[in-house]
């Protein structure tokens, strides 16, 4: 039964809509930026929290979580993770899947996000297993440097020779899980790995400059300052 | 893959490695930061000589955008030699291929030929030949076209002679003259050839076991060019060529005939541009645009501005919703409504409330006349099917993928409402004849095919009663028979003179049915009437066993039920809800799908069933009644085939307006006999 009015993307409820307003009045939460240098593979922004603002380019100020050379505003639009859903927050002139929006909208995966009409990022969430999801770069605009897509950490993100995974490492030979325990950042996999060339067991806690290694692959993981 | 150097090393003063990129066939590619911030990429030679230090060092000025720039060259602390190049983002062809095993599109592969071309003309306009083209030297970055490792060609070709180092994917775009140790300019073309065979097929011509099978079939095999588009088969042919002196020479020429080629073929190369025929398409067609860009917004509609918790609620309702549970909802919803005895008061209310909307809509609202699909395209002058449908084709060309065959009447031109691009798309396109095309029926057309009709109804309805009787043990004796006959002649009767005079007319469909459902009101209070005349209260035909969903058989205040007999209120709810609920006037209709549709009669027969479960009343008799019903209306009405179904310009309706402007009143005749009997 169709009923005729249609409004595609879900305004949020009032409730979640309260407790956003919440987080605002008590300042922002705690954002934390990574890079993920992996070797054959490439270059990732990671964000981990559940509130990350996009922006363009600054003078003054802390730059956005995820700052893109980009005709935008400082503060353009928010990502805010609530709940199991991802909502973006426009604070400026913002496109979701074709739909102009004014308030807090609910993204799905593979809705297509265009901001100020010339820089276009895709919003997906790869694998079932995660709430993470990732940003892809569809118009050229990219952050100062060259980074193949941005990942909204929520809890865990995986890096792996499948489709699915958040990072898409075709050679590896088994998948590498990073998560957060306790505020803090850890990784493990089913074959062995080596942090900083010493072999572990189980898992490991990653922190910043941490050189992960197994049989056939490396990454670095680097924490990204506010400069 | 492992690589030699760990993150944060820093082999050359002021390079930081951030991590490797690949590792080629002579040397691994870093990414590395500048302690100032830029972005480079490092390529690490092994086992250099002088004679290629100083290949790369002739092109280390080379300035082109399709060209890798390279910076520098500096030596370690190991007195290893280090490239120091522009690094270029994107995807590399190589990657771009695998991905299309099938294949690129061709405006794609002519992006990617384009950009090649410009880059190695340039190179052999100054004297340097490439020598080393492949999938994994050529990149896209923000869609320019990138060819690395210039200058490295002396280097790799060196090597390949000693046949030590060659990985299998550098000889697949080697030319055959490399083994005598012959480099023109050439050996670019062939390469660019072997690229553009694989770009177009997404295999390269001369596949193979080992480097040593693949240098053998290009030096003897022929290129199987019969999977290629027949318009290029000679230019892939002459830039294949075994022969260097016979090859196309230049790439710019090898551009010129591929291109030449793919136009001659019918296919343009630049973005096609839609087919502007008429204000109506080319606006959908925009609309459409506009609504199908993943990114672009969609085109302006007042649904943006009506921001409300109903829409919010509906947005939920038709996307989040699967349908079974609306249904079982809605199912619900209905028996709680019932159940409360609330039905008398909602019933009311609904029914003022409707009427108010009627009044109101007819009013006081400003809306354009509803009109038929194919009237925007019928209205033209005389039209034979086939020409007919072929402008309805060029119409659509740019909207054909929104071409939908629904016959809902759509409401056309309506800019004060702001309507969505879909409904103005499908007034465009849509091919089929349906009974919501208007046309004009004279009057004395229109009067015989009520009467026809009539007349084959009495054989129609005396048919269906005796498959009952036969069929079923509905109808035991001769009085049972009568009524149910009579009965369901009348329905028949008065469902098929409304249709046959909306026929071809534009009408609002909540009149017609609650026209109709007076109708069936009287049907309904005849058929008790009868009832009770044919003496039928011991009959089992009428015989109620349950109560319904209902307390004792009433609705509201209502007896419906009585003795175990429905009571008149009882026929006349039946009847009424029957005729209010199917779309009776389209069964009837000259241009229904076809003559006799079951998938219609089952929908009818499934009616009948809710029906007789929500009231007191026969189910059996119920559901039966219902089915012979449409059986009798869609048996009797006249019918047009589709392929006689032609529509032609009244005279006196307008020649030179445009068709646009003849939507709003669409004047057209059905011929020669389209509202008749096809005996």
């Amino acid at each position: 039964m169709i009923w005729p009015a249609v409004d595609k993307h879900d305004r949020m409820s009032t409730t979640a809509a309260e407790r956003m307003d919440r987080r605002g009045s008590n300042g922002k939460m705690s954002t934390d930026r990574y890079m993920l240098w992996i070797d054959g593979v490439g270059a990732w922004q990671l964000c981990v929290g559940a509130e990350f603002l996009i922006g363009g380019p600054t003078q003054e100020g802390p730059p956005a979580d995820i700052c893109l050379m980009a005709n935008l505003s400082r503060r353009h639009a928010s990502l805010l993770r609530i709940g199991e859903d991802w909502f973006i927050h426009p604070h400026n002139s913002s496109v979701v899947s074709g739909r102009a929006i004014t308030g807090p909208t609910l993204l799905r995966s593979g809705d297509a996000i265009c901001l100020a009409e010339r820089v276009r990022l895709g919003f997906r969430i790869p694998s079932v297993l995660a709430g993470s999801a990732l940003i892809d770069f569809e118009s050229h605009h990219r952050p100062k440097h060259s980074v193949d897509g941005i990942i909204l950490m929520t809890d865990s993100i995986l890096l792996g020779p499948r489709k699915d995974h958040h990072i898409s490492c075709p050679d590896w030979p088994e998948m590498v899980v990073i998560y957060t325990q306790n505020g803090v950042l850890r990784c493990r996999s089913k074959s062995p790995l080596s942090i900083n060339g010493i072999a572990v067991r189980d898992s490991a806690v990653l922190s910043d400059g941490t050189i992960v290694s197994g049989d056939d692959f490396r990454f670095r993981i680097e924490r990204l300052r506010a400069l | 893959m492992k690589f030699a150097l760990a993150p944060e090393s820093r082999p050359l003063e002021g390079y930081t490695i951030k991590r490797a990129i690949h590792r080629g066939a002579f040397g691994e590619v870093y990414y590395a930061l500048t302690d100032a911030g830029k972005e480079v990429a490092l390529k690490l030679l092994h086992n250099n000589t002088e004679v290629e230090l100083r290949g790369v060092s002739q092109c280390m000025n080379l300035k082109h955008p399709n060209l890798v720039t390279i910076f520098d060259m500096r030596q370690d602390a190991d007195k290893d030699h280090w490239i120091i190049m522009e690094y270029v983002g994107g995807k590399g062809l190589y990657e771009v291929l695998q991905e299309n095993p099938a294949g690129l599109p061709l405006n794609e592969v002519f992006r990617w030929l384009h950009g090649m071309t410009a880059g190695l003309s340039f190179l052999h306009d100054r004297g340097l030949v490439h020598r080393d083209l492949k999938p994994a030297n050529v990149f896209s970055d923000a869609d320019l076209v990138k060819i690395g490792d210039v200058g490295l060609s002396k280097y790799i070709s060196e090597s390949r002679r000693s046949a030590q180092t060659q990985s299998v994917g550098t000889v697949y775009y080697m030319a055959p003259e490399v083994a005598r140790g012959r480099y023109g300019r050439e050996v670019d073309v062939y390469s660019l050839g072997v690229i553009l065979y694989e770009m177009i097929t997404g295999r390269v011509p001369f596949e193979g076991e080992t480097t040593a099978e693949i240098l053998m079939k290009h030096l003897t095999a022929e290129p199987d060019l019969s999977v290629l588009p027949e318009k290029l088969r000679p230019v892939l042919a002459a830039a294949l060529e075994k022969d260097p002196d016979r090859r196309i020479s230049d790439v710019d020429e090898l551009e010129r005939r591929f291109r030449k080629a793919i136009e001659d073929s019918g296919f343009e190369l630049a973005k096609p541009t839609p087919v502007y025929v008429s204000k109506l398409s080319a606006q959908a067609a925009a609309a459409e645009t506009a609504s199908n860009g993943r990114f672009g917004l969609a085109a302006a509609s007042e649904k943006d501005n009506k921001v409300g918790v109903v829409n919010s609620w509906l947005g939920y309702w038709n996307t989040r919703v699967p349908t079974p549970i609306k249904w079982v909802l809605c199912g619900a919803v209905l028996w709680m409504i019932l159940r409360s005895g609330a039905f008398q008061p909602l019933t009311a209310g609904g029914l003022i409330g409707g009427m108010a909307y009627l009044v109101y809509r007819q009013f006081f609202m400003k809306r354009p006349p509803t009109v038929a699909p194919r009237a925007a395209v019928a209205a033209n002058t005389f039209l034979s099917p086939e020409t007919a449908s072929s402008v309805a084709h060029q119409e659509s060309a740019a909207t054909r993928s929104t071409a939908t065959q629904s016959p809902a009447p759509v409401i056309m031109n309506a800019p004060q409402r702001q309507m969505a691009a879909a409904p103005q798309a499908r007034a465009a396109t849509a091919v089929v004849y349906t009974p919501a095309t208007m046309r004009q029926i004279p009057a004395g057309q229109r009067v015989t095919d009520v009467t026809t009709s009539l007349t084959i109804s009495l054989a129609a309805a005396a048919l269906v009663t005796t498959a009952v009787h036969m069929a079923t043990d509905l109808l035991p004796n001769a009085a049972d028979v009568a009524f149910f006959g009579t009965v369901t002649l009348l329905a028949a009767w008065a469902l098929i003179v409304p249709a046959k005079l909306w026929e071809g007319r534009t009408g609002d469909a909540i009149v017609r049915r609650l026209i109709l459902a007076g109708l069936g009101l009287g049907v309904g209070a005849i058929a008790a009437v009868l009832q009770q005349f044919l003496m039928l209260n011991d009959s089992q035909l009428l015989r109620v066993d349950g109560d319904g969903i209902f307390n004792h058989g009433t609705i509201g205040r209502m007896q419906m039920l009585e003795g175990g007999l429905p009571t008149m209120a009882g026929f006349m709810m039946f009847f009424g809800l029957l005729f209010l609920i199917r779309r009776w006037w389209w069964q009837a209709d000259s241009f229904r799908k076809a003559r006799f549709r079951i998938s219609s009669s089952l929908v009818t027969l499934f009616l009948g069933v809710v029906l007789s479960a929500i009231l007191p009343f026969s189910e059996q008799l119920g559901a039966i009644w219902a089915l012979a019903i449409s059986a009798v209306v869609q048996l009797s009405s006249g019918w047009t085939p589709q392929e006689d179904r032609l529509l032609t310009q009244a005279p006196g309706a307008s020649q030179a307006g445009p068709v646009l402007a003849q939507v709003r009143h669409p004047v057209v005749v059905a011929v020669p006999a389209a509202a008749g009997h096809k005996a």
